[in-house]
């Protein structure tokens, strides 16, 4: 199958990003740029998939030049191909416009390899805006199928047969091809890459579509502009209980809350 | 803000074992804030099977009008076949806004509705003000770190909102009118097919209503021991959380999950047991009345939110917290 991964670079997720004092910025400084984790879950599915069925896995992400090392990352744990999406005309673009843009990427790379994708993958929302959105505009801006929040896929005659986590379970989806899906977190982990795969990736050229080859796409917002960018009221800390017989902390705790009337 | 000719707003107002979601009715009341600066209608759209006990819902939640539409196509889940019925209505209505849950189905459907449409798009809003006759919506981003607010510059527009950030509309005396309208969809509208639905988790847990919440996270170190957290949930009448590395541990069915891709959560009294305090997680409860944090882990970021956090070993702590709230509740 051929497959196509879209991927995200985003700050890691486990740091608490601010303003920077004074001014409605976000400030990233200092946080380290990491592949989206919902789009390392999409992958891994899309790797396997590709290891049970053959097939090439290529991975696609909009960004400026820094971004190659995400893509640096997904070469080092299965993806055989990676192309970075870049133009200062797309800065700014929003959800739908990062839509259009993964849309015109795939269907330019189906041209040039002659070789049309089965499959498009994303996570199923990226960690710092969690919009969940992408995934079904892609779809519906290539015309395509869209099933969501997979945990596991497999290839049918029909086309492929997905599991779509739900709240109380799962659906069983089945999807002809060509189609895009998005991934939530499976049973499963990511693999790691291993020293000669992080080198084998480094060697790797990364190569850049811009406009020129990729033509116009309106990417202009749409509908929305931010008014005021702030950090929710902070909460205070309270008292920290440390007396040195645990049960002598649960009993003033527990006799504060009492106090406080919450029990 | 001109809304032109398209007054009406219109909520998808998604339903689960035939009652519709919490956030689906929530919906309803940001949508009235916008009628109301709109001069439009609140229309209410539910799409079932069997809608009888989901409009009942809607009709006390503030609906003008409920738009009830059912059929065998809505069974099963299929995301298609929602897509459609709401394409349909929104041809017929022309809102000037779509609302939905910030679940899923709901963020499928605006993403979708945007997306053929060319329109502006806002997700898990938390709150929305207006603002000179112009919306205002607060949404969050970097984990809930860093709100932003956003106003729509045309309409129509699409949005979805954050279950448990707006009260459910109070029962208003106007009766809606409610239309039974006729969608059968087209094959040509199923991309895809839902093969079989499955149920894997039987328990409801309503974590956005519950008042006290007895949490537990990775500290708890293995499913015996959260046994622990289900228990002082119990003696307190609670509900128990968890964190995504106690339910990826399998401890504990997502159902419980409180933070980013679970639920957010507002009780009067949260307990928090072997949590370090992930920003998603705390940000997720940031809202309740009082926290408890109970960690071994002086620098657990969860004390800087914690009205009392407890250094030391849950399961030294634990088990006396739990036979003194059995004391006192028997003398």
């Amino acid at each position: 199958m051929e497959i196509l991964v879209c991927v995200k670079q985003v700050p890691d997720d486990s740091v608490a990003v601010h303003l920077k004092q004074g001014t409605q910025k976000v400030n990233l400084e200092g946080i380290t740029a990491v592949v989206n984790a919902f789009d390392t879950y999409a992958l891994e599915m899309a790797v396997r998939l590709k290891e049970a069925v053959g097939g090439t896995v290529t991975v696609v992400t909009i960004g400026g030049e820094e971004t190659k090392s995400a893509v640096k990352d997904c070469l080092a744990v299965g993806a055989d191909q990676g192309f970075l999406v870049s133009d200062p005309s797309f800065a700014g673009a929003d959800m739908l416009g990062k839509s259009r843009i993964l849309a015109a990427a795939a269907k330019y790379l189906e041209k040039v390899s002659g070789k049309p994708f089965d499959i498009i993958f994303c996570g199923r929302e990226a960690t710092d805006h969690a919009n969940g959105q992408v995934g079904c505009q892609l779809a519906e801006t290539l015309g395509v199928g869209i099933v969501t929040d997979l945990v596991d896929i497999e290839k049918t005659k029909a086309g492929v047969c997905c599991r779509k986590q739900t709240e109380e379970g799962y659906l069983r989806i089945e999807s002809p091809c060509p189609c895009v899906v998005t991934v939530s977190k499976p049973a499963y982990d990511p693999r790691y890459p291993t020293i000669k795969s992080k080198l084998a990736a480094r060697r790797m050229s990364i190569p850049v579509l811009t406009l020129e080859q990729l033509g116009n796409i309106p990417v202009q917002r749409h509908g929305f502009c931010t008014v005021k960018v702030f950090e929710p009221p902070k909460r205070k800390a309270g008292v920290k209980i440390q007396e040195e017989d645990s049960s002598d902390s649960a009993q003033k705790a527990i006799k504060m809350m009492v106090d406080a009337k919450l029990l | 803000m001109n809304w032109g000719n398209q007054r009406d707003i219109l909520v998808f107002v998604e339903q689960k074992s035939g009652q519709p979601v919490n956030a689906g009715l929530e919906g309803l009341t940001s949508a009235h804030a916008l009628a109301e600066v709109s001069g439009g209608r609140v229309l209410a759209l539910l799409a079932g099977a069997d809608n009888s006990a989901g409009v009942k819902r809607a009709a006390s939640c503030g609906a003008d009008v409920i738009l009830s539409v059912q059929g065998a196509s809505f069974q099963n889940g299929c995301g298609d076949a929602f897509f459609y019925a709401l394409e349909q209505m929104a041809g017929k209505y022309h809102p000037g806004a779509v609302i939905a849950a910030n679940t899923p189905l709901g963020q499928e459907l605006t993403a979708r509705f945007s997306a053929r449409h060319g329109l502006g798009n806002v997700q898990d809003a938390v709150a929305l003000r207006i603002q000179d006759g112009t919306p205002v919506w607060t949404v969050p981003a970097y984990g809930g770190t860093i709100l932003t607010n956003v106003v729509p510059n045309a309409v129509p527009f699409a949005a979805t909102v954050r279950s448990g950030a707006f009260q459910k509309a109070v029962t208003t005396a106007k009766k809606p009118l409610i239309v039974e309208e006729m969608v059968s969809v087209p094959d040509s509208a199923l991309h895809t097919k839902v093969l079989e639905s499955v149920r894997e988790i039987a328990e409801e847990i309503n974590l956005e209503d519950a008042k006290v919440i007895v949490a537990g996270g990775r500290g708890m170190g293995n499913k015996e021991n959260f046994a622990l957290v289900e228990e002082l949930a119990k003696v307190l009448g609670g509900v128990v959380g968890a964190t995504r590395p106690a339910i990826e541990s399998g401890w504990v069915s997502r159902a419980h999950q409180v933070g980013q891709s679970g639920k957010t959560v507002a009780p009067a009294l949260y307990i928090g047991c072997g949590i370090s305090g992930a920003i998603q997680h705390v940000s997720s409860i940031m809202n309740s009345g009082y926290i408890v944090a109970v960690n071994k882990d002086e620098d657990a970021p969860i004390f800087d939110i914690a009205n009392i956090g407890i250094v030391g070993d849950v399961m030294q702590i634990l088990p006396v917290m739990i036979e003194e709230i059995k004391k006192r509740k028997a003398g």
